[in-house]
C-alpha cells in the first residue's frame, strides 16, 4: 500500500492547444482518387489477386488450345465467314466459363478478407463515408478484371487462330463478330467480380460469400433446369451465368433467346441489386 | 477535443454504453479506465464512426468524425492490433492507408522508423507478434500526424521497453498540444501515463477527474490498529459512520476515524496500542472501490478465499479486474 504514483505532473502543457495539425494550404485530404489508389495498392498487395488473375488467363489460353485442337474440321475454309468467326470465338471464350468461377471467388475475397482479418476497421476509419470505399473497390476490381479478361480472351484468340488455321479456318480479330464477343466475355467477368464484391459485402464472410456467389453462378441454373415447371424454364435465361454467356452471343436458350445487349442488361440488373444491397447494409450496419 | 453527449449504444437488450457525457481536453493524456465490458472500446468505436450511437452523439473538434475533410489527419486511432489484413506487408498496409488521404510515402517511412518496424516492414503481418502488431497499429494512428489520438489498450502485448516507449510517446504527443485518449483496464498503467481519468463501469461514467482527485475521492483511508484490548477499543469507537473490521484477534482495520483520534481515545481509556498506522490506498485500490459494483464479468471466487482479504468491501470483484 503506497501513496499515489503519479510521477509526471510536471509535463509542460502548452497554453494554446493546437486544434488541427493540417498544415495551412495543404491539399491533402480524403479524396475519391486517393481511395482508388489505396484500393489499387490493397488489391495487388495480397497474393490471392495475382494467383486468381493468372488462373483466369492460363485457363482461358489452355482451353482455347484444347478446343481448337479438338475441332477436326477438314476443309474449314469452305464454311461461311461468320461460321468461321463463330467457331473461333467459341474456342476463344470457352475459358470464360471457368474464369467466372475464379473472379466470383476473388470478388468476394476482396471485401470478406477485410472482414475476417479486421482490416475493414482500418478501411472504414480512413474512409468514414463508407460508400466511397465500396465504390472504390468496385471500380478498381471492375477495371482490373476487365483488362485481365481482355488479355484472356484476346490472348485465347491468338492461341486458337494458328491452330485452327491448319484446318483452313480464319477470322479477323477486329471484325465486329469477333472482337465484340471477346470484349463481351471480359466485360462479363468484370461485372461478375463486382456482383460478387456486393455478395461478399452483404455476407461479410469468406466461406459464406464464396458459397453464395458460386451458388448463384453455378447452382442456380442447374436447380432451375431440374424444376419441371414452365416458370423455372422462363427464369433460366435470367440467371447471371446464362445471361453472361449470352453477352458473348453463346448459349442461346431456345428460339427466343436474348440479344447480347439484352443479356448485358440482365447482368447489369444483377449488379444493381447486389451493389444496392451492399451499399445499404454497409452504411447501416456497425463495422 | 472529444465531446460526448448522452452517448448510448445498445446491442439488442444489452446496453453497452449508457448515456455517457464527457469531454477529453487537448494537451493532456486522458485515461479511459474500466473493467472488461465497461464500454471503453464501444465508446472509442463510436468516436470514429465504426459503431453508430443508439442515442446521443460524439464529436471530435466540434464535428462528427465522418464530417471531417481529412479524418486521418484529424484523428489517429488504434482500436486493436488486428485491424490489418494478415496477407499484406506492414509497409503496403501503411501505404494503402496513406494513399486515401494523399499522405506521401516519406511519411510512411517516418512512422515505420518511429515505431521501430524497419526490419519487418516488408514481411506479411500474419507473422507478427502481438507487440509488433501494436507497433504497426500505432504507426497507422500516427500516419496523418493527427491532432487527436485514440489508443485502445496500446501497451497490450508490448515488452517492458515497448511499454516505456508508448508512455513516453503519449506524454510527448499531449505536450505538443494534442488530445490523447487511451484506454486500459490496468490502473497502474494509467497512474504512470494519464493526467486525467474517466472511469467507466457498466457503460456509465463513474468518475471523471484528475488522477489525484480520483484517488482522494475514492479512498477513505484506513487505519490499522494493533492492541491486546482490541475488543474494548472497537466498542469505544463504535459510531454509525465508523467501520471496524476485526482482522485478527488483536488487529483492527478502522475506516471513518483518523489515527490521532484513535490514539487519543485509546489513551483516555488507558488502552495499550502496539501499532497505529494510516494506510492510504493506492490508485489501484481507488479503482477497485470505484468499480467494484460495476464489474461485468465476475470470477466466481469461493467466499473463504475472498475472506482472506478480510475487508469485504473489496471482495470477489478484484480478481477479474486486476488480472
Amino acid at each position: 500500500m503506497t501513496t499515489t504514483t503519479h510521477s509526471h505532473s510536471a509535463a509542460p502543457v502548452p497554453a494554446q492547444a493546437r486544434a488541427s495539425f493540417i498544415p495551412a494550404g495543404s491539399r491533402s485530404g480524403l479524396t475519391f482518387g486517393g481511395i482508388l489508389r489505396s484500393e489499387w495498392i490493397k488489391l495487388w498487395s495480397v497474393r490471392s489477386t495475382a494467383w486468381s488473375y493468372a488462373m483466369v488467363v492460363l485457363i482461358s489460353l489452355g482451353m482455347a488450345a484444347i478446343m481448337s485442337m479438338a475441332l477436326d474440321l477438314q476443309g474449314g475454309a469452305s464454311l461461311a465467314v461468320d461460321e468461321q468467326a463463330g467457331l473461333l470465338v467459341q474456342a476463344s471464350t470457352f475459358g470464360v466459363f471457368f474464369g467466372q468461377l475464379v473472379v466470383a471467388v476473388l470478388g468476394v475475397l476482396v471485401i470478406s478478407g477485410e472482414y475476417s482479418t479486421g482490416m475493414i476497421k482500418s478501411t472504414l476509419t480512413a474512409a468514414p463515408g463508407r460508400l466511397g470505399a465500396l465504390w472504390g473497390k468496385a471500380a478498381v476490381l471492375f477495371v482490373t478484371t476487365f483488362v485481365v479478361g481482355v488479355v484472356a480472351t484476346v490472348g485465347s484468340f491468338l492461341v486458337a487462330s494458328p491452330i485452327m488455321a491448319q484446318d483452313g479456318l480464319s477470322a479477323n480479330l477486329f471484325d465486329g463478330a469477333v472482337i465484340l464477343p471477346l470484349l463481351g466475355g471480359a466485360l462479363f467477368l468484370a461485372l461478375l467480380s463486382v456482383v460478387s464484391l456486393g455478395i461478399g459485402t452483404i455476407l461479410r464472410s469468406s466461406a459464406g460469400g464464396i458459397a453464395a456467389a458460386l451458388g448463384v453462378v453455378l447452382l442456380l441454373p442447374i436447380v432451375l433446369g431440374m424444376i419441371p415447371a414452365q416458370w423455372a424454364m422462363d427464369l433460366l435465361p435470367y440467371t447471371i451465368s446464362n445471361a453472361g454467356m449470352g453477352i458473348m452471343g453463346l448459349g442461346g436458350m431456345g428460339p427466343e433467346s436474348f440479344e447480347p445487349w439484352q443479356n448485358l442488361l440482365i447482368v447489369l440488373g444483377w449488379l444493381a441489386v447486389s451493389l444496392a444491397g451492399a451499399a445499404i447494409l454497409l452504411k447501416r450496419r456497425d463495422a | 477535443m472529444i465531446q460526448a453527449q448522452s452517448l448510448t449504444k445498445t446491442y439488442g437488450k444489452k446496453t453497452a454504453v449508457d448515456g455517457v457525457d464527457f469531454t477529453v481536453q487537448p494537451g493532456k493524456v486522458t485515461g479511459f479506465l474500466g473493467p472488461n465490458g465497461a464500454g471503453k472500446s464501444t465508446t472509442m468505436r463510436m468516436i470514429v464512426g465504426l459503431d453508430r450511437p443508439t442515442e446521443g452523439e460524439v464529436t471530435v473538434n466540434g464535428k462528427l468524425y465522418r464530417e471531417h475533410r481529412a479524418p486521418l489527419r484529424e484523428v489517429g486511432v488504434l482500436l486493436d492490433a488486428k485491424a490489418v489484413h494478415t496477407g499484406r506487408s506492414a509497409n503496403n498496409h501503411l501505404l494503402a492507408m496513406a494513399a486515401t488521404h494523399g499522405i506521401p510515402a516519406s511519411r510512411v517511412r517516418e512512422v515505420i522508423e518511429l515505431t521501430g518496424l524497419e526490419s519487418v516492414a516488408r514481411k506479411r503481418v500474419g507473422g507478427f507478434s502481438l507487440g509488433m502488431g501494436q507497433r504497426l497499429g500505432i504507426a497507422a494512428a500516427l500516419l496523418g500526424d493527427p491532432a487527436t489520438l485514440i489508443l485502445d489498450e496500446p501497451v497490450n502485448g508490448l515488452d517492458p521497453e515497448g511499454v516505456q516507449w508508448v508512455r513516453h510517446l503519449v506524454r510527448q504527443l499531449a505536450a505538443e498540444g494534442r488530445t490523447v485518449l487511451l484506454s486500459s483496464h490496468l490502473m497502474s498503467e494509467m497512474a504512470q501515463t494519464a493526467d486525467h481519468i474517466i472511469v467507466l463501469g457498466r457503460g456509465r461514467v463513474i468518475a471523471d477527474a484528475p488522477v489525484a482527485d480520483i484517488i482522494s475521492r475514492a479512498t477513505s483511508s484506513t487505519v490499522r490498529v494493533r492492541s491486546p484490548h482490541s475488543k474494548h477499543l472497537a466498542t469505544l469507537l463504535a459510531r454509525p459512520d465508523v467501520t471496524v473490521t476485526n482482522i485478527e484477534q488483536d488487529l483492527l482495520e478502522i475506516v471513518g476515524v483518523t489515527a490521532p483520534e484513535i490514539g487519543d481515545q485509546a489513551a483516555r481509556a488507558g488502552i495499550v496500542l502496539h501499532e497505529l498506522t494510516t494506510l492510504s490506498a493506492s490508485l489501484e485500490e481507488a479503482y477497485m472501490n470505484l468499480t467494484q459494483n460495476d464489474v461485468e464479468y465476475r470470477t466466481g471466487q469461493p467466499a473463504a478465499l475472498a475472506g482472506a482479504a478480510a475487508t469485504d468491501a473489496t471482495g470477489p470483484a478484484l480478481q477479474e479486474v486486476s488480472r
